[in-house]
């Protein structure tokens, strides 16, 4: 005789269902708790491996950016006349204040280029072709917001190098058609690159552009998760692959027995 | 069959065999993912202490931090609008941008390096999809796709190691070249004070003058531009005042020392013929 499933005992019931009573609360009232497991528990293709890392890896770097300025913010003085010794401070008084700069500066140029590289696999892969063609576009944007987020931090410290970058970013920008005064204004917010300038800056770079490279991060995700992943495209495995059809009456597959695996559902 | 039903069909059997054959994220991708962002981690942590550790000095000495280790100072001077002797060099990521502009001529084509070419890359980039219809992902059937990306990965690690490798002129050397000036361009000597500033404020960071210099931004040769521009020393300081983008505005200068600027500029209209 086939031994019985064990029985849980209803003490041992009781416990489970008090210790998970938060995530059932949670999951009753949001479905949070299934859209992890889903996201989790999600399937990919079986020939995913380390080149489709560079995505996560982008996002741990622009995570990376956004704890480590949070702290800088705390210590950093926006104006013409204290930012430069702010960032002193920061650098050489206050406790591991190098090492959240020293990550908040080399973390960009780490983001920056894993999202070439990111860039550069979605593209060897053809993995912008349908239907992840809106999903090509959003990193695209990420790109220039990335990008964005370097010119605008440039300048916070204050220092001769930033501030003549900045300068010939502001003048390399006022050369467009039409626009250029327009944007040279919205920039600068001045006749000259000053205090004005500075708040700008620092709004546009802590709050605009992260903003909105939060935002996009959740839409690229989104989709990515929606999609699924691409296998690569010389894979013998890859997902959704070619196959060679059936040639007619060929044997008795399907009829009496499985046929090719797959062919039976 | 129409493409875009070949496409959908492709996408249902992706789904289908993702499904029937895939493996689940957690645990297989996510140690995948988990490992490379430890990695990214370490690496930034790893930058950061060798950027800070091998700066020369110490902290509270004057001046330090201004020095570069390895890989850069931690700040330079601190900013200072009246100096333009400094020469503007963005962040490295930039420097493809950066050396593009070297390449066009104010005015005719500078615009072209500032904004044309940034602009249709960015349209080219986030057109992709759509100029790329085909179905075909493998790399040996797209020669087009993959010749482009060398070759956009090849132009821009070129345009990167020139814009890093670009050696500005010092001020201090440029200024030792004020004699050579007088006499091969026969200046006046009222042009000379002009001269040295000319030298010493940064002009030649972007400008060439008889050969020395650069041509940053498009900037155009200065040698003969007392020929060329017919406002006299007036003309000149209201031009410094006021420059036409993507040229800096030299209005932080005193009144008197661009007056001087424009003397030399006035006065200088080519070399003398031997």
């Amino acid at each position: 005789m086939p031994p019985l499933p064990r029985q849980k005992s209803t003490r041992r019931k009781q416990i489970e269902t008090m210790a998970l009573y938060p995530l059932a609360w949670l999951e009753e009232r949001s479905g949070l708790v299934g859209a992890v497991k889903y996201f989790l528990f999600r399937k990919v293709p079986r020939d995913v491996g380390w080149p489709q890392t560079l995505g996560s890896a982008t996002l741990t770097a622009f995570l990376v950016q956004a704890v480590t300025g949070v702290i800088l913010a705390m210590y950093y003085k926006p104006h013409p006349d204290t930012a430069y010794e702010s960032i002193q401070k920061i650098t050489n008084e206050v406790t591991l204040g190098w090492l959240v700069r020293g990550m908040h500066r080399w973390g960009a140029s780490v983001m920056i280029i894993l999202l070439f590289f990111h860039m550069a696999r979605v593209f060897l892969y053809g993995a912008y072709k349908y239907p992840r063609e809106l999903n090509w576009i959003v990193g695209v944007l990420l790109l220039a917001l990335t990008l964005f987020e370097g010119l605008t931090g440039y300048l916070l410290p204050w220092d001769e190098t930033g501030y003549w970058a900045t300068v010939v970013a502001i003048n390399i920008n006022g050369t467009a058609p039409i626009l250029g005064p327009f944007i040279v204004n919205v920039l600068q917010g001045g006749a000259e690159i000053g205090e004005d300038t500075l708040s700008r800056f620092y709004s546009l770079h802590m709050l605009v552009a992260p903003g909105g490279i939060f935002a996009l991060i959740g839409l690229h995700l989104y989709l990515v998760i929606r999609l699924g992943v691409s296998s690569p495209p010389w894979s013998d495995e890859a997902a959704g692959r070619e196959r060679e059809p059936e040639p007619p009456g060929s044997g008795r597959s399907g009829l009496t027995q499985p046929g090719p695996r797959g062919a039976a559902k | 069959m129409r493409p875009i039903d070949e496409r959908r069909a492709q996408q249902k059997r992706y789904k289908e065999d993702v499904e029937r054959e895939g493996k689940p994220f957690y645990p297989f991708a996510m140690f995948h993912d988990t490992v490379m962002s430890l990695i990214v981690v370490a690496v930034i942590i790893g930058l950061s202490v060798i950027w800070k550790v091998t700066v020369p000095g110490d902290a509270g000495e004057e001046g330090y931090g201004t020095e570069p280790g390895w890989i850069g100072p931690l700040y330079s001077e601190p900013a200072d609008p009246g100096t333009t002797s400094f020469t503007p060099r963005p962040d490295w990521y930039f420097y493809f941008l950066f050396y593009l502009l070297r390449i066009f001529k104010w005015p005719e084509s500078v615009i072209l390096g500032t904004v044309g070419i940034p602009t249709i890359l960015l349209v080219i980039l986030i057109m992709l999809p759509f100029l790329d219809l085909r179905r075909e992902r493998r790399l040996s059937r797209r020669p087009v796709a993959i010749t482009a990306l060398i070759v956009t990965a090849i132009s821009m690690g070129v345009l990167t190691y020139k814009g890093a490798t670009a050696k500005e002129a010092l001020a201090s050397e440029v200024v030792a070249e004020v004699p050579k000036w007088v006499a091969e361009q026969g200046l006046p000597p009222e042009a000379e004070p002009g001269a040295r500033l000319f030298a010493g404020v940064g002009c030649v960071a972007c400008h060439t003058y008889l050969g020395t210099g650069s041509s940053s931004l498009g900037a155009p040769d200065l040698t003969e531009v007392g020929a060329r521009r017919q406002g006299g020393v007036d003309g000149f300081v209201a031009f410094l005042k006021n420059p036409p983008a993507p040229m800096i505005q030299f209005a932080n200068l005193p009144d008197d020392d661009l007056r001087k600027i424009a003397i030399f500029l006035d006065a200088s209209k080519g070399p003398k013929d031997e």
